[in-house]
């Protein structure tokens, strides 16, 4: 209400819906994958919003890749105790 | 010379001259007196202009003068003064000067007559005062006590209820209902002139202070004035009978990012009448809450009772401005300053709102920052005028506040030490809430545009500083080995393993305290919490979209279909009773159990409503009117509903809601209003029952993840 500067989430929806011919180009299953991209950054939000950059889509993608940095980490532990287990 | 003490019941003015005073008497009396005020307000800008204003005013019956008075931003300021003693002329008087010299700057041209009395005497209205008299002239006047006594003496105010068998608008009304302390009785509306006299002997009888009516804005009192007409019977509902009823038109308006309807309404003069279908926040706070934001900010009862607070926390720094010398402005002159780009970007945000982490948890703690930005304001100094200053005095807004915030958190303080069931707690806690909204709405007026005392720039200062210190809480608490599950603007969800009960979070809470300056408070440990993500990805988290309950089995819901106006009756209660049966479960774990239970139980539901046994008032769907009817391509359901009320002469104006029922078949909806009774077997089942099943996903989804 009563802001000058569009929001964060106004901001990622625009570029997404800039991206949509992008999107729907790819194959059905990248397309779940490709939402799942901007569903992460979408995690950050109030981050995004406190890097006060004048191009928001970097900090979104750096939360892209922190998520998936996130993903790996898990994945990475999960596996280290599976091998733990079976010797 | 005689002496009176009493409470304050009305101030305005009298068109004669001067102004009246109605008061109370400690002997139970009602006294209008008279008193001699004059009003003054300031014309400031170019010389030879203010010269050609000097010389259009001489023959009117003022007092001119030139002085220097105080702009709360452009610091002293040559104005010229024109006081008159006859304070109902001011209006007019400014009209005609502002027409013929629109380009001055003008002053304390609309102030409310009863905040330049309380701003000069001291007093404040329902408060208790002595007065000095000549007969009914009053030579000097004293308060007894302040507005901001935590325990005043209750005003012992005659309430006469006056409510119509039926709401006028549906269908035409044939008694009116009449109660007043332990007496009740219906008095038939026809014939006219007997049902005239009855209540012109009636008023006479009881002479009460307030009249409390349904629809009394909208229908009885300008019925009575059409009825005294008819009848010949002369009835003036004021106690003041030289006054006539002042009514006020309907109006759309929009505010808060919405379109607003206000019904008409009619004053009065020595008495007051609250019509309760048209009073915006007595919902809210009740009586006792429109009493005290009128005991603390200077606008009549009849003014707070249909007004937003926006305007109450208007008035009040209208008298912290004139207590301090500080002319007020007719229109904001305030413009933004200019910003490069990233300075607008690093300003321009709100309040910080984090994505919560979706899914049920257990073990939560909610801590709330208490009145987090109008605490703000007043510990960091921010006001319009301080914003870009350094080591400046109390500015004008943090010193309205104050004692706003201090009396706001002693009346909570005093209710969290009394027993629950104690008589008093119940109007403490109204008289709380009317302040806390007092508070709540003060943030917004610092930006907002009409504001007199804005600037966009303290509003900034606010979130920002409201941001920094957010973050500081965060840090605090993951230092000590939280996790931060969520974060509303004002409000933090941390857990930690092991940690369960409420005096376990003191540290933390301790903590943010010292570090922000800021007191915080524990809401509530809930035993469980689900945190939902948007409909469209379950991936995407929603913020401040969450219920839970707390280890005491209380319920607390937000943003979910139960908060919502324009969910039915029956999804509601069906919703809040399953949230019911969730609570019964004391982990997340134990949620999954309680399943089988709440399905059953929307299975019956259901039933119930395809076998007609669900009263049709629990199906009414409320849906506001966002633009005049042409205004539709494809009409809405609402649209649908007030085009079938216009086909038989009912205008709907943007901003007021319309009630409709599904129906089967033709336009899919019935107007409620229409009174017509619907079979059961029209109702569209299917449509309820959709709406039903997703208010059920809602609180579901989470328990099955």
């Amino acid at each position: 209400m009563g802001r000058t500067v569009v929001t964060i989430t106004q901001q990622l929806n625009e570029t997404e819906s800039m991206l949509s011919p992008f999107r729907r180009t790819l194959r059905r299953n990248d397309q779940y994958v490709f939402d799942g991209l901007f569903a992460a950054a979408r995690r950050h939000i109030a981050a995004i919003g406190q890097a006060e950059s004048l191009l928001p889509f970097e900090s979104a993608m750096l939360a892209m890749l922190l998520e998936q940095s996130k993903e790996i980490a898990v994945l990475q532990q999960k596996l280290e105790e599976l091998m733990a287990k079976n010797g | 010379m005689d002496e009176a003490r009493g409470w304050l019941l009305d101030v305005y003015a009298d068109q004669v001259g001067g102004i009246i005073l109605w008061l109370l008497t400690d002997d139970d009396k009602r006294l209008r007196l008279r008193m001699d005020f004059s009003v003054t307000f300031y014309a400031a800008g170019d010389f030879s202009l203010l010269r050609q204003a000097w010389i259009y005013l001489r023959d009117k019956d003022v007092k001119l003068e030139r002085s220097a008075r105080r702009d709360l931003f452009l610091g002293e300021r040559d104005v010229l003064s024109v006081t008159t003693s006859n304070p109902s002329k001011l209006p007019k008087l400014f009209a005609n000067l502002s027409r013929q010299f629109p380009s001055l700057d003008y002053y304390d041209a609309d102030i409310p007559l009863s905040l330049r009395f309380i701003a000069q005497t001291n007093t404040h209205l329902l408060g208790r005062c002595r007065v000095m008299l000549d007969d009914e002239w009053v030579r000097a006047i004293e308060p007894l006590n302040s507005p901001w006594e935590i325990d005043p003496t209750p005003i012992p105010l005659r309430i006469l209820t006056l409510s119509p068998d039926s709401n006028p608008v549906i269908r035409k009304p044939t008694q009116l209902r009449i109660r007043y302390e332990r007496g009740e009785y219906s008095l038939p509306l026809e014939p006219t002139r007997t049902f005239m006299i009855s209540l012109k002997a009636d008023l006479k009888r009881f002479d009460p202070d307030l009249i409390l009516t349904e629809y009394g804005d909208t229908w009885l009192f300008p019925q009575l004035t059409v009825w005294s007409k008819e009848s010949g019977i002369d009835l003036n509902p004021n106690r003041d009978q030289s006054r006539e009823i002042l009514t006020r038109r309907a109006d759309s308006y929009f505010a808060y990012g919405q379109v607003i309807y206000r019904g008409a309404q009619a004053h009065l003069f020595g008495r007051w009448h609250i019509d309760r279908h048209n009073a915006m926040s007595m919902g809210e706070y009740g009586l006792e809450g429109v009493m005290e934001q009128a005991r603390v900010t200077g606008l009549g009862v009849q003014e707070m009772a249909r007004k937003s607070p926006g305007a109450g926390i208007t008035a009040m720094q209208m008298v912290t401005a004139i207590r301090n010398g500080v002319m007020v402005p007719v229109q904001k002159q305030q413009v933004e300053g200019t910003k490069t780009l990233i300075e607008l970007i690093r300003a321009d945000h709100g309040g910080l709102i984090y994505q919560p982490i979706i899914g049920l948890h257990g073990n939560v703690a909610q801590i709330d920052f208490s009145s987090m930005y109008p605490a703000i304001m007043v510990k960091h100094n921010i006001s319009p005028e301080t914003v870009e200053t350094e080591d400046a005095q109390e500015g004008l807004v943090p010193k309205t506040l104050r004692p706003l915030l201090e009396k706001r958190l002693m009346l909570k303080n005093i209710v969290s030490d009394l027993d629950p069931r104690d008589c008093r707690v119940e109007i403490l806690k109204a008289r709380a809430a009317a302040l806390k909204w007092l508070l709540v709405v003060c943030f917004g007026y610092l930006g907002y545009k009409n504001a007199r005392f804005g600037k966009i720039e303290s509003h900034e200062a606010v979130t920002a500083m409201s941001r920094e210190l957010m973050l500081q809480a965060k840090e605090l608490a993951e230092d000590m080995g939280f996790t931060i599950l969520h974060m509303y603007v004002d409000c933090l969800f941390v857990q930690q393993q092991g940690f369960e009960r409420s005096a376990d979070f003191t540290p933390l809470m301790d903590a943010i305290a010292d570090k922000t300056g800021i007191p915080i408070a524990m809401e509530g440990v809930f035993k469980w919490v689900a945190f939902l993500s948007s409909k469209r990805d379950a991936r995407v988290p929603v913020p401040n979209q969450y219920f839970g309950a707390f280890d005491d089995g209380t319920i607390k819901y937000r943003g979910i279909e139960l908060r919502r106006r324009d969910t039915t009756l029956w999804v509601r209660k069906i919703q809040l009773a399953v949230l019911e049966i969730l609570a019964k479960a004391n982990t997340p774990r134990q949620m999954m159990n309680y399943v089988p239970d709440v399905l059953a139980f929307v299975e019956h539901a259901k039933h119930n409503l395809k076998a007609g046994h669900i009263p049709q008032e629990e199906l009414i769907v409320r849906q506001k009117l966002s633009r005049g009817l042409e205004g539709y391509k494809s009409p809405s359901p609402a649209a649908r509903a007030a085009l079938q009320l216009q086909a038989i002469g009912r205008q709907v104006a943007p901003g007021q809601s319309v009630q409709f029922l599904f129906t089967r078949g033709g336009s899919g909806v019935q107007a409620w209003e229409l009174g017509d009774a619907l079979d059961h077997r029209r109702l569209d089942t299917k449509r309820y029952c959709t709406l039903l099943d997703r208010a059920i996903r809602t609180v579901l989804d989470p328990c099955s993840s």
